[in-house]
């Protein structure tokens, strides 16, 4: 008898659906697994870190762009995106609360690697001044959240915006040592302005740095909270765009190209 | 054929191997000929760049010292000249700049900027990077890219200590820009992938993966399957656990970085317009009637009126153009100079028509010359000086007509 056939809330249902979940298949072992979680790490990773560079890139590369005004707006909605795609393939196909947790990894690896091998060995930038954005706490809330929620609605509405603020506060935490004052031919800046100053960037003039140039005191000249506020709007759109990609542009497909044969 | 395609495919293999095998040829210039030469010649212009040395040690200082001009002839498909910035262009942070003045003023970023102003500038850098490297001054113009003056090898030898790039901060303390902070970014990078793979293992490794599809098929988004296993009361307990201990890291985060900078702000943008440079006052103007380039001798002529409207006798002493400067011929080296016609001084009130003529490979080489292209121009800046030593820089524009048309 197919599962289908029986009520929804039926008890002989659930059984069915249970003796489903452990049943073991002689062709689909764990090997199968394995071989979804490490061959899809490399799409996903490069997807993502290809999606955070493209809306996000000068951002992500310098510590004097990681200011408190464009970074926190720019960054969530361009590092939201792929694990929101993620979230919902993972949650749709094997209800684990994974997609977000998974993408940060995966992209955290491969930033890294591209740090370290592209910009630090052969371009000769100093770490210190290049390091990526820090996404996984914000990812573990984002997977949390949907896991109490079960819903992408209110993980977009509820886990979106506190994806963009727990963002913020990791990332601030690392970058404080670079908002220390010093001094550079006697007018006061950052460290990390001198890091910008110093390490020469031939195609990236300092006139193209966009970061705060001076607020209004409109909200009492808090400019942070401002950015952050819209950041995390942006975080809900961006979680959007991630959905429509999971959904049209991954299960549809997949889903009609399974359907004829 | 079979065996044929095989051995194709095994000497395509070989090329390839061979070709990823040899080591590739530095790069040793930085495009700058790539550049239209309308762009190159009547944006900016360099003349006095002088490089203090040629090899250094790292963390030993290299001075770049010239003018740059933005001249009148600035084009006018270009936005107009606001926002500029002088640095240096090289491959990568082989050297690092530890001071920039711009007409005696430091400039850390970007300065405001206008069609005609002159713009003397020094830069003190540090040897970092080892290795032979071609460093240029650019002028960054918002709108038009970066423009490219006058270039020089530099080395950087090896220190006894290596680099390090120590500096003082207002709080006294001494950090090194190559590291600092690095000590933070690798914590919490380590921690936020500990718990991070803590999350996704927890989920991975106890669970099987796609065979749980036949069952989510079968039940609505909307639920975490906890009836049929798929989520057990466990799983969100853990899972509870985890996100707990997030959050207490990122305010723990928080409250350490309070108490270990309390000394923060936030990243300065310092533009601003320097003084005037300090120039010699006008005695003299210039405008180019017409020139001609001859590509059979690399030959450049034009025809220069020159009035001299001050009280000493006046002479040519060179014309700059893009990065290129020609002494008049007898103060130009073999290779490079401008012969002027007539070559005695321009009395005061006197005003003379010159021809120039500079014969020379780099107008080809350096694709100077832009015979066939939609704005054939010959832009650049004469430099003439009187007897007292007094120096007048004037910007001359002319159409050029190559020979083979005229």
């Amino acid at each position: 008898m197919s599962a289908t056939a029986l009520a929804p809330e039926s008890e002989e249902r659930t059984q069915a659906l249970r003796k489903l979940l452990n049943r073991r298949y002689t062709f689909i072992d764990r090997k199968w697994d394995i071989v979804f979680w490490v061959t899809a790490a490399f799409v996903v990773a490069a997807a993502a870190d290809i999606t955070k560079l493209l809306f996000a890139g000068d951002w992500d590369f310098w510590t004097d762009w990681k200011d408190r005004q464009w970074w926190p707006m720019v960054t969530p909605f361009a590092v939201i995106i792929i694990p929101s795609a993620l979230q919902y393939i993972q949650w749709l196909a094997w209800r684990m609360p994974t997609g977000a947790v998974y993408t940060a990894i995966s992209m955290t690896i491969a930033s890294w690697i591209g740090r370290i091998f592209n910009w630090d060995m052969f371009g000769g930038f100093p770490l210190a001044f290049v390091w990526p954005v820090m996404i996984l706490a914000a990812a573990i809330w984002l997977d949390w959240v949907l896991l109490k929620t079960k819903s992408f609605v209110l993980t977009s509405l509820v886990g979106a915006f506190g994806f963009a603020l727990i963002l913020w506060f990791t990332n601030y935490t690392v970058l404080a040592p670079y908002l220390q004052p010093i001094d550079w031919m006697g007018l006061h800046v950052t460290v990390a302005d001198v890091q910008g100053i110093e390490y020469v960037r031939g195609q990236t003039p300092e006139y193209l740095r966009m970061i705060e140039h001076g607020s209004l005191r409109t909200f009492l000249g808090e400019t942070q909270y401002v950015s952050l506020a819209f950041g995390a709007t942006l975080a809900v759109a961006g979680y959007w765009v991630g959905q429509a990609i999971g959904r049209g542009l991954a299960i549809w497909p997949i889903g009609r190209f399974i359907k004829r044969f | 054929m079979r065996s044929k395609l095989k051995y194709i495919g095994a000497v395509m293999a070989a090329a390839i191997a061979v070709v990823l095998a040899l080591p590739p040829a530095p790069a040793s210039a930085h495009g700058e000929t790539a550049q239209e030469a309308f762009l190159r010649m009547g944006t900016v212009a360099f003349w006095d760049v002088k490089y203090s040395a040629e090899e250094v040690a790292q963390g030993e200082e290299l001075t770049i010292t010239g003018t740059a001009k933005i001249l009148e002839t600035y084009p006018e498909q270009l936005a107009e000249p606001k926002l500029g910035f002088i640095g240096v262009i090289a491959p990568g942070p082989t050297v690092v700049i530890k001071e920039r003045t711009i007409n005696g003023a430091p400039a850390p970023m970007a300065i405001e900027i206008e069609k005609g102003g002159v713009y003397q500038f020094k830069m003190v850098l540090q040897g970092r990077r080892v290795g032979h490297w071609h460093i240029h001054p650019i002028f960054g113009i918002h709108g038009a890219g970066s423009l490219i003056g006058p270039g020089q090898y530099v080395d950087v030898t090896e220190s006894a200590g290596g680099f390090t790039n120590d500096v003082k901060l207002l709080s006294g303390k001494t950090a090194d820009l190559e590291n600092i902070g690095m000590g933070g970014v690798t914590f919490w990078n380590v921690i936020w992938l500990v718990i991070g793979f803590a999350w996704l293992l927890y989920w991975i490794v106890p669970k099987p993966t796609v065979t749980r599809l036949p069952v989510t098929s079968q039940i609505p988004l909307n639920t975490d399957g906890g009836a049929y296993g798929l989520i057990t009361k466990k799983d969100h307990r853990v899972m509870n656990v985890m996100m707990g201990a997030t959050i207490a890291l990122v305010v723990g985060g928080m409250l350490w970085q309070a108490q270990a900078y309390p000394d923060k702000m936030p990243q300065q943008v310092l533009h601003f317009a320097p003084e005037d440079a300090v120039v010699d006052a006008k005695f003299v103007t210039a405008d180019a009637s017409e020139a001609a380039f001859d590509p059979a001798t690399d030959t450049v002529t034009a025809k220069v009126t020159v009035q001299n409207t001050g009280s000493s006798p006046a002479s040519v002493e060179s014309f700059t153009t893009s990065t290129l400067t020609f002494p008049v011929a007898e103060k130009g080296s073999a290779e490079r100079s401008v012969q002027i016609s007539p070559a005695t001084p321009i009395a005061p009130g006197e005003t003379r028509e010159l021809t120039m003529s500079m014969t020379d490979a780099v107008w080809a080489k350096e694709r100077l010359m832009p015979v066939g292209e939609s704005r054939m121009q010959l832009t650049g800046v004469l430099r003439l000086q009187d007897e007292a030593g007094h120096e007048n820089f004037v910007t001359i524009q002319s159409f050029v007509t190559p020979s083979a048309m005229a």
